[in-house]
């Protein structure tokens, strides 16, 4: 039996895939850190999907459109961690169960 | 590979009161390193970072303001745009900045945290939104919201010594990127669907779509639609994408929540209405009116519900922040119902000749757009300058006791705040009421009765909350040993230009709504 070949289906699959983890993980996580990590998941699983498609088409939007992500997600990390840390200072803690000053 | 496309200076021409806010913030980040000597000098050394800000605002408002008479077209290769649509909620967004800066002043100084990195940040934060304003690519739309939400992260976690407002930080920047990441993979999903990025590129390609009864892409287009809608429901705070709302707003710095309850909720409402004004009509009809009635209705009725409850008065802006959302959605809503309105959920169908107009919808939002940012920013100042430095840690600095006998102790407050809040609550004859009239006339006309009769009942939920912070400064006596911030000029001014707009535009309307006629069609819809 021949081993089909990786087509763009298998890497919107596994995109897909990344996306659900990530949401998975933002909303059962507790971690701040894992909850951050969940995050740059999603984001990447959109660059998954730029990517195959701009392959698969021969189309620049999408590798243009990836390479803007990462340079968003970095900036986002920097700030993202800054605040973190923050309040790990303040508290700490990075557990989301204990950050919970203000409610209704 | 196609040519290197030559631009013109007609292209740079919308990018200007985002180059003008941009470099105001790089010159106030560079001013701070060679400032550091002098720092222990005086107090007045630092009064000229606000007044700069609020010069860098009102420039930059005033150039919005003079593009809104050129002709609207396509620039940068159609990845941006120049229409008098977006070139208002620029101008909408300085107005905002330029009063945040001005209550930011007072605010900061009785904190000791002057610094120009806020207020650079609060002018990176307006460019951003200036810039997703006129964005009509999916791409430029991401970028532009993040340079607006990461300058917000650090703004709500700025005085990071006290645990509130890095708590205010923390959830906004994960629910933020949160939300962001859905925007991303929506766009993702669309660009898979369709080849393209470009929002009119999209739209014609989703028309073809959905001409073509046996398309396999219409349930990856709807996928992606909703995921762009949630991201951008999560930045205007809709229910049920609200639930960061009132931490956030509670606990970052009140200049702050002030520019985020004003002009990041302007420009995400500008980008939701482009988008959708792209995707929506191609789609099958029902579609974008049942997902932006379901959006008003639950945001409505759960933020007015949510409010009542409230003793803290920052928290119960924050909830008030989110039903005005509710009726911006109205006015979304009614955006769509003219494409085909026979058969849709919720419209009903008025005598014949009555003609539902998109223009007038849009010019609607507009207004409230503008109305709620002089009203917000204004409620939002006055729980500023009774905020006090030692009450934070404790968290009742906002209780509505605060608010006791503040007739008499300071009329001027008292008077504005008044103001504030009975043009929140929509009663006439104030800004908010005129607002609240020009939405529900636009879907009224649409045909969206139910959802009209919905906002009019939960607007009427609202007078409670809203009439007992009047009650409790005109009625209360004050309390014994009380002590109030010393006044601050910025504040004042601000309260003083705050209150005169939600009189002015209240009684006269018309100074401004005849401005908006050209703002009633985005260009290429």
């Amino acid at each position: 039996m021949q081993p089909s070949p990786v087509d763009i289906q298998h890497y919107l699959l596994l995109a897909a895939l990344l996306f659900c983890i990530g949401v998975f993980g933002v909303l059962v996580r507790r971690n701040a850190l894992v909850v951050f990590m969940s995050i740059e998941l999603m984001l990447n699983a959109a660059n998954l999907t730029f990517l195959a498609f701009a392959r698969d088409r021969l189309d620049d939007a999408g590798h243009l459109a990836a390479l803007f992500v990462i340079a968003v997600a970095a900036a986002e990390a920097a700030i993202g961690l800054a605040i973190i840390i923050a309040m790990f200072r303040n508290r700490g803690t990075v557990n989301m169960e204990d950050i919970r000053t203000m409610k209704y | 590979m196609p040519p290197i496309p030559n631009l013109t200076a007609a292209d740079f021409l919308p990018l200007w009161p985002a180059v003008v806010l941009s470099l105001a913030g790089m010159v106030l980040l560079l001013s701070e390193v060679f400032l550091k000597a002098t720092e222990r000098e005086g107090e007045s050394v630092r009064t000229y970072q606000a007044v700069f800000t609020v010069g860098a605002a009102v420039l930059a408002g005033g150039l919005a303001l003079s593009l809104t008479f050129e002709p609207a077209r396509a620039v940068f290769l159609a990845f941006a745009v120049l229409d008098p649509f977006s070139s208002f909620i620029t101008a909408v967004a300085c107005l905002g900045l330029a009063l945040t800066a001005l209550l930011s002043d007072g605010f900061l100084r009785q904190r000791q945290a002057e610094r120009g990195e806020f207020y650079a940040l609060l002018l990176f934060a307006t460019a951003g939104m200036s810039l997703l304003a006129l964005s009509n690519e999916l791409i430029m739309l991401f970028v532009s919201l993040e340079v607006m939400s990461i300058s917000t992260y650090a703004l709500a976690a700025y005085l990071r010594r006290g645990p509130r407002p890095t708590e205010a930080g923390f959830k906004y920047f994960i629910l933020g990127a949160f939300s962001s990441a859905l925007f991303l993979y929506g766009a993702a999903l669309l660009y898979s669907a369709s080849g393209t990025t470009h929002l009119a590129g999209l739209a014609s390609e989703l028309g073809r779509i959905f001409a073509d009864p046996s398309s396999d892409r219409r349930l990856v287009v709807y996928c992606g639609m909703a995921l762009v809608a949630a991201g951008l429901a999560f930045k205007v705070a809709a229910v049920p994408f609200h639930m960061w709302a009132p931490d956030v707003y509670e606990g970052a710095p009140t200049p702050v929540t002030a520019l985020m309850s004003v002009g990041v909720k302007a420009a995400s409402f500008a980008a939701l209405v482009r988008v959708f004004l792209a995707i929506g009509r191609h789609v099958e009809p029902q579609v974008p009116v049942l997902l932006f009635s379901t959006l008003a209705i639950l945001t409505m009725v759960l933020g007015n519900l949510l409010a009542l409850p409230q003793r803290n008065v920052k928290r119960m802006l924050a909830y008030s922040s989110i039903s005005h959302a509710g009726y911006l959605l109205v006015g979304v809503t009614a955006l769509f119902v003219p494409q085909a309105r026979a058969g849709l959920p919720g419209v009903t169908v008025l005598a014949a000749g009555t003609r539902a107009d998109q223009a007038d919808a849009l010019r609607a939002i507009l207004f409230y757009l503008l109305t709620y940012t002089v009203t917000a920013v204004g409620a939002f100042g006055v729980v500023g300058a009774l905020e006090r430095r030692e009450d934070e840690t404790r968290g009742f600095g906002w209780d509505v006791d605060r608010f006791s006998g503040l007739a008499q102790r300071r009329p001027g407050w008292a008077v504005a705040m008044a103001a504030f809040m009975l043009s929140l609550g929509g009663i006439p004859p104030l800004a908010g009421f005129m607002g609240k009239l020009l939405v529900f006339r636009a879907a009224v006309d649409s045909g969206l009765l139910m959802l009209v009769v919905v906002g009019v009942l939960t607007s009427a939920v609202g007078a409670y909350y809203y009439l007992r912070v009047v009650v409790y400064m005109f009625m209360r006596p004050p309390p014994e040993q009380a002590t109030l911030a010393p006044h601050q000029w910025g504040t004042e001014v601000a309260l003083a230009v705050t209150a005169a707009a939600v009189v002015l535009l209240g009684v006269a309307p018309g100074l401004v709504t005849r401005w908006l006629g050209p703002a009633g069609h985005l260009f290429g819809q």
